[in-house]
């Protein structure tokens, strides 16, 4: 299964597609740090096959 | 090599204790079950590490460990969400772990020994996996490993019918980045759930060496209430107990006991080790703690019979009734109901709570 993660710019923190699109916009949750992580951050493609296959991201 | 870190999952089998926090926090020998792998990590030289957060808890496991500088490690966040099988936590932590090797730890488990011994056996050879086995009695409820004489793994098969071995994997894995590859490789099982086991068969069908070490000394899941206790008792037979506390004249102590700075043994007390006794608690007059109980922080009991049990912290007990092989979470009080009328016992209990009275 292709996994698809965003790792924010400024702390490292990695985020899971499945997290990020829940929010569509979120605070990054590492420590103490204020960058806002968006879906749209994620190449085209990702967002594309995340969404072409959401039921194998859901439990 | 990096370390992974898993401390997701719902802990459901562990309520009504985690109804308050995550499993993976819960003590053991008034230390949190988390606290044991990141120890392990870190004995192996394992420093740089990512822990893999769930749904639930995280804010608890964040404030916890912090960015990992109060216990010796760097540490990652890497937020898996939805629980989608432990190769798919693996998986989130790709970016992490980059070119590098890695020990996957499952934070719920713990090794007597830690981990030096399968990260030396994983090193010594040419491999891109490394899985710890125990010898269990019952291989069908588990993940169970075929291996050659040399230890190299030839087959996984998951809760056999007919076990090809005894031997079961247990909650600690190292990897080369290739199992990456695999994961993407693999699809969710019946359960939904990408599973570790289908991403390690897809590398020995790919030709991959895969070592194999099994774990001497005991090793718990602490998935379950009687599992803690368990992992406690054995914890508190390792322990090394120091006395930073005070033990008053008059008080009875015998055994191993671990006294935090600021805790009591007051006299008339009888203690009784291997105890595990946290910061400014007071253990009582009249009360009896017997062998393999960890009661946490500022917390006090009197006139109780206390034994095999945990009692987390931040709690009051006074009954006069024993209390045996027993969990109890924080900010709880157990008293006495003698003397009230009508005669009975008196309790409000959480929901999913487990009493015998
Ligand atoms: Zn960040």
């Amino acid at each position: 299964m292709h996994i698809i993660t965003h790792t924010c710019p400024s702390c490292g923190t990695v985020v899971a597609a499945n997290e990020l699109e829940s929010d569509r916009v979120m605070k990054c949750p590492g420590l103490g740090c204020d960058t806002v992580l968006r879906f749209e951050d994620l190449p085209a493609e990702d967002r594309e096959h995340f969404l072409e296959n959401r039921d194998q991201y859901q439990i | 090599m990096k370390g992974v870190l898993l401390s997701g999952g719902s802990g459901t089998r562990l309520r009504p204790i985690t109804h308050t926090g995550p499993k993976q926090l819960v003590p053991v020998a008034n230390k949190p079950v988390l606290q044991y792998a990141l120890e392990d990590l870190r004995e192996a030289g394992i420093t740089e590490i990512g822990v893999v957060l769930g749904n639930k808890g995280r804010e608890e496991i964040q404030e916890f460990l912090g960015d990992g500088s109060e216990f010796g490690v760097e540490i990652t966040y890497i937020v898996q969400g939805n629980p989608l099988g432990l190769a798919h936590a693996a998986g989130c932590a790709k970016d992490f772990v980059g070119d590098d090797d890695f020990v996957m730890y499952l934070g719920d488990n713990i090794l007597q020994q830690g981990i030096g011994e399968l990260v030396e056996s994983y090193r010594a050879g040419d491999y891109d996996a490394g899985i710890a086995l125990q010898a269990v009695d019952d291989p069908r409820q588990f993940g169970v490993a075929d291996v050659d004489d040399t230890g190299t793994v030839t087959r996984l098969v998951e809760k056999p019918d007919d076990p090809p071995s005894n031997l079961a994997l247990i909650g600690v894995y190292v990897f080369s980045p290739l199992v990456f590859d695999a994961i993407e490789r693999i699809d969710p099982s019946w359960r939904g759930e990408l599973e570790i086991t289908d991403a390690i068969q897809l590398l020995l069908d790919d030709g991959r060496r895969v070592d194999s070490h099994v774990v001497e000394g005991w090793w718990k899941d602490t998935g379950k209430p009687e599992d803690i206790l368990e992992a406690n008792r054995l914890a508190l037979e390792n322990l090394d107990g120091a006395v930073e506390g005070t033990i008053e004249e008059g008080a009875e102590v015998t055994g191993s006991v671990d006294l935090a700075p600021g805790a009591v043994i007051e006299d008339g007390a009888v203690v009784r080790g291997p105890v595990a006794v946290g910061s400014d608690t007071v253990i009582g007059e009249g009360t009896y703690l017997g062998p393999c109980s960890s009661v946490g922080p500022n917390t006090t009991i009197e006139n109780a019979h206390i034994e095999s049990s945990v009692v987390i912290g931040e709690s009051e007990i006074t009954t006069s009734g024993k209390i045996v092989d027993s969990l109890i979470g924080r900010n709880a009080t157990v008293g006495t109901a003698e003397g009230l009328l009508p005669e009975g016992r008196r309790l409000v209990v959480g929901e999913n709570s487990h009493l015998r009275l």
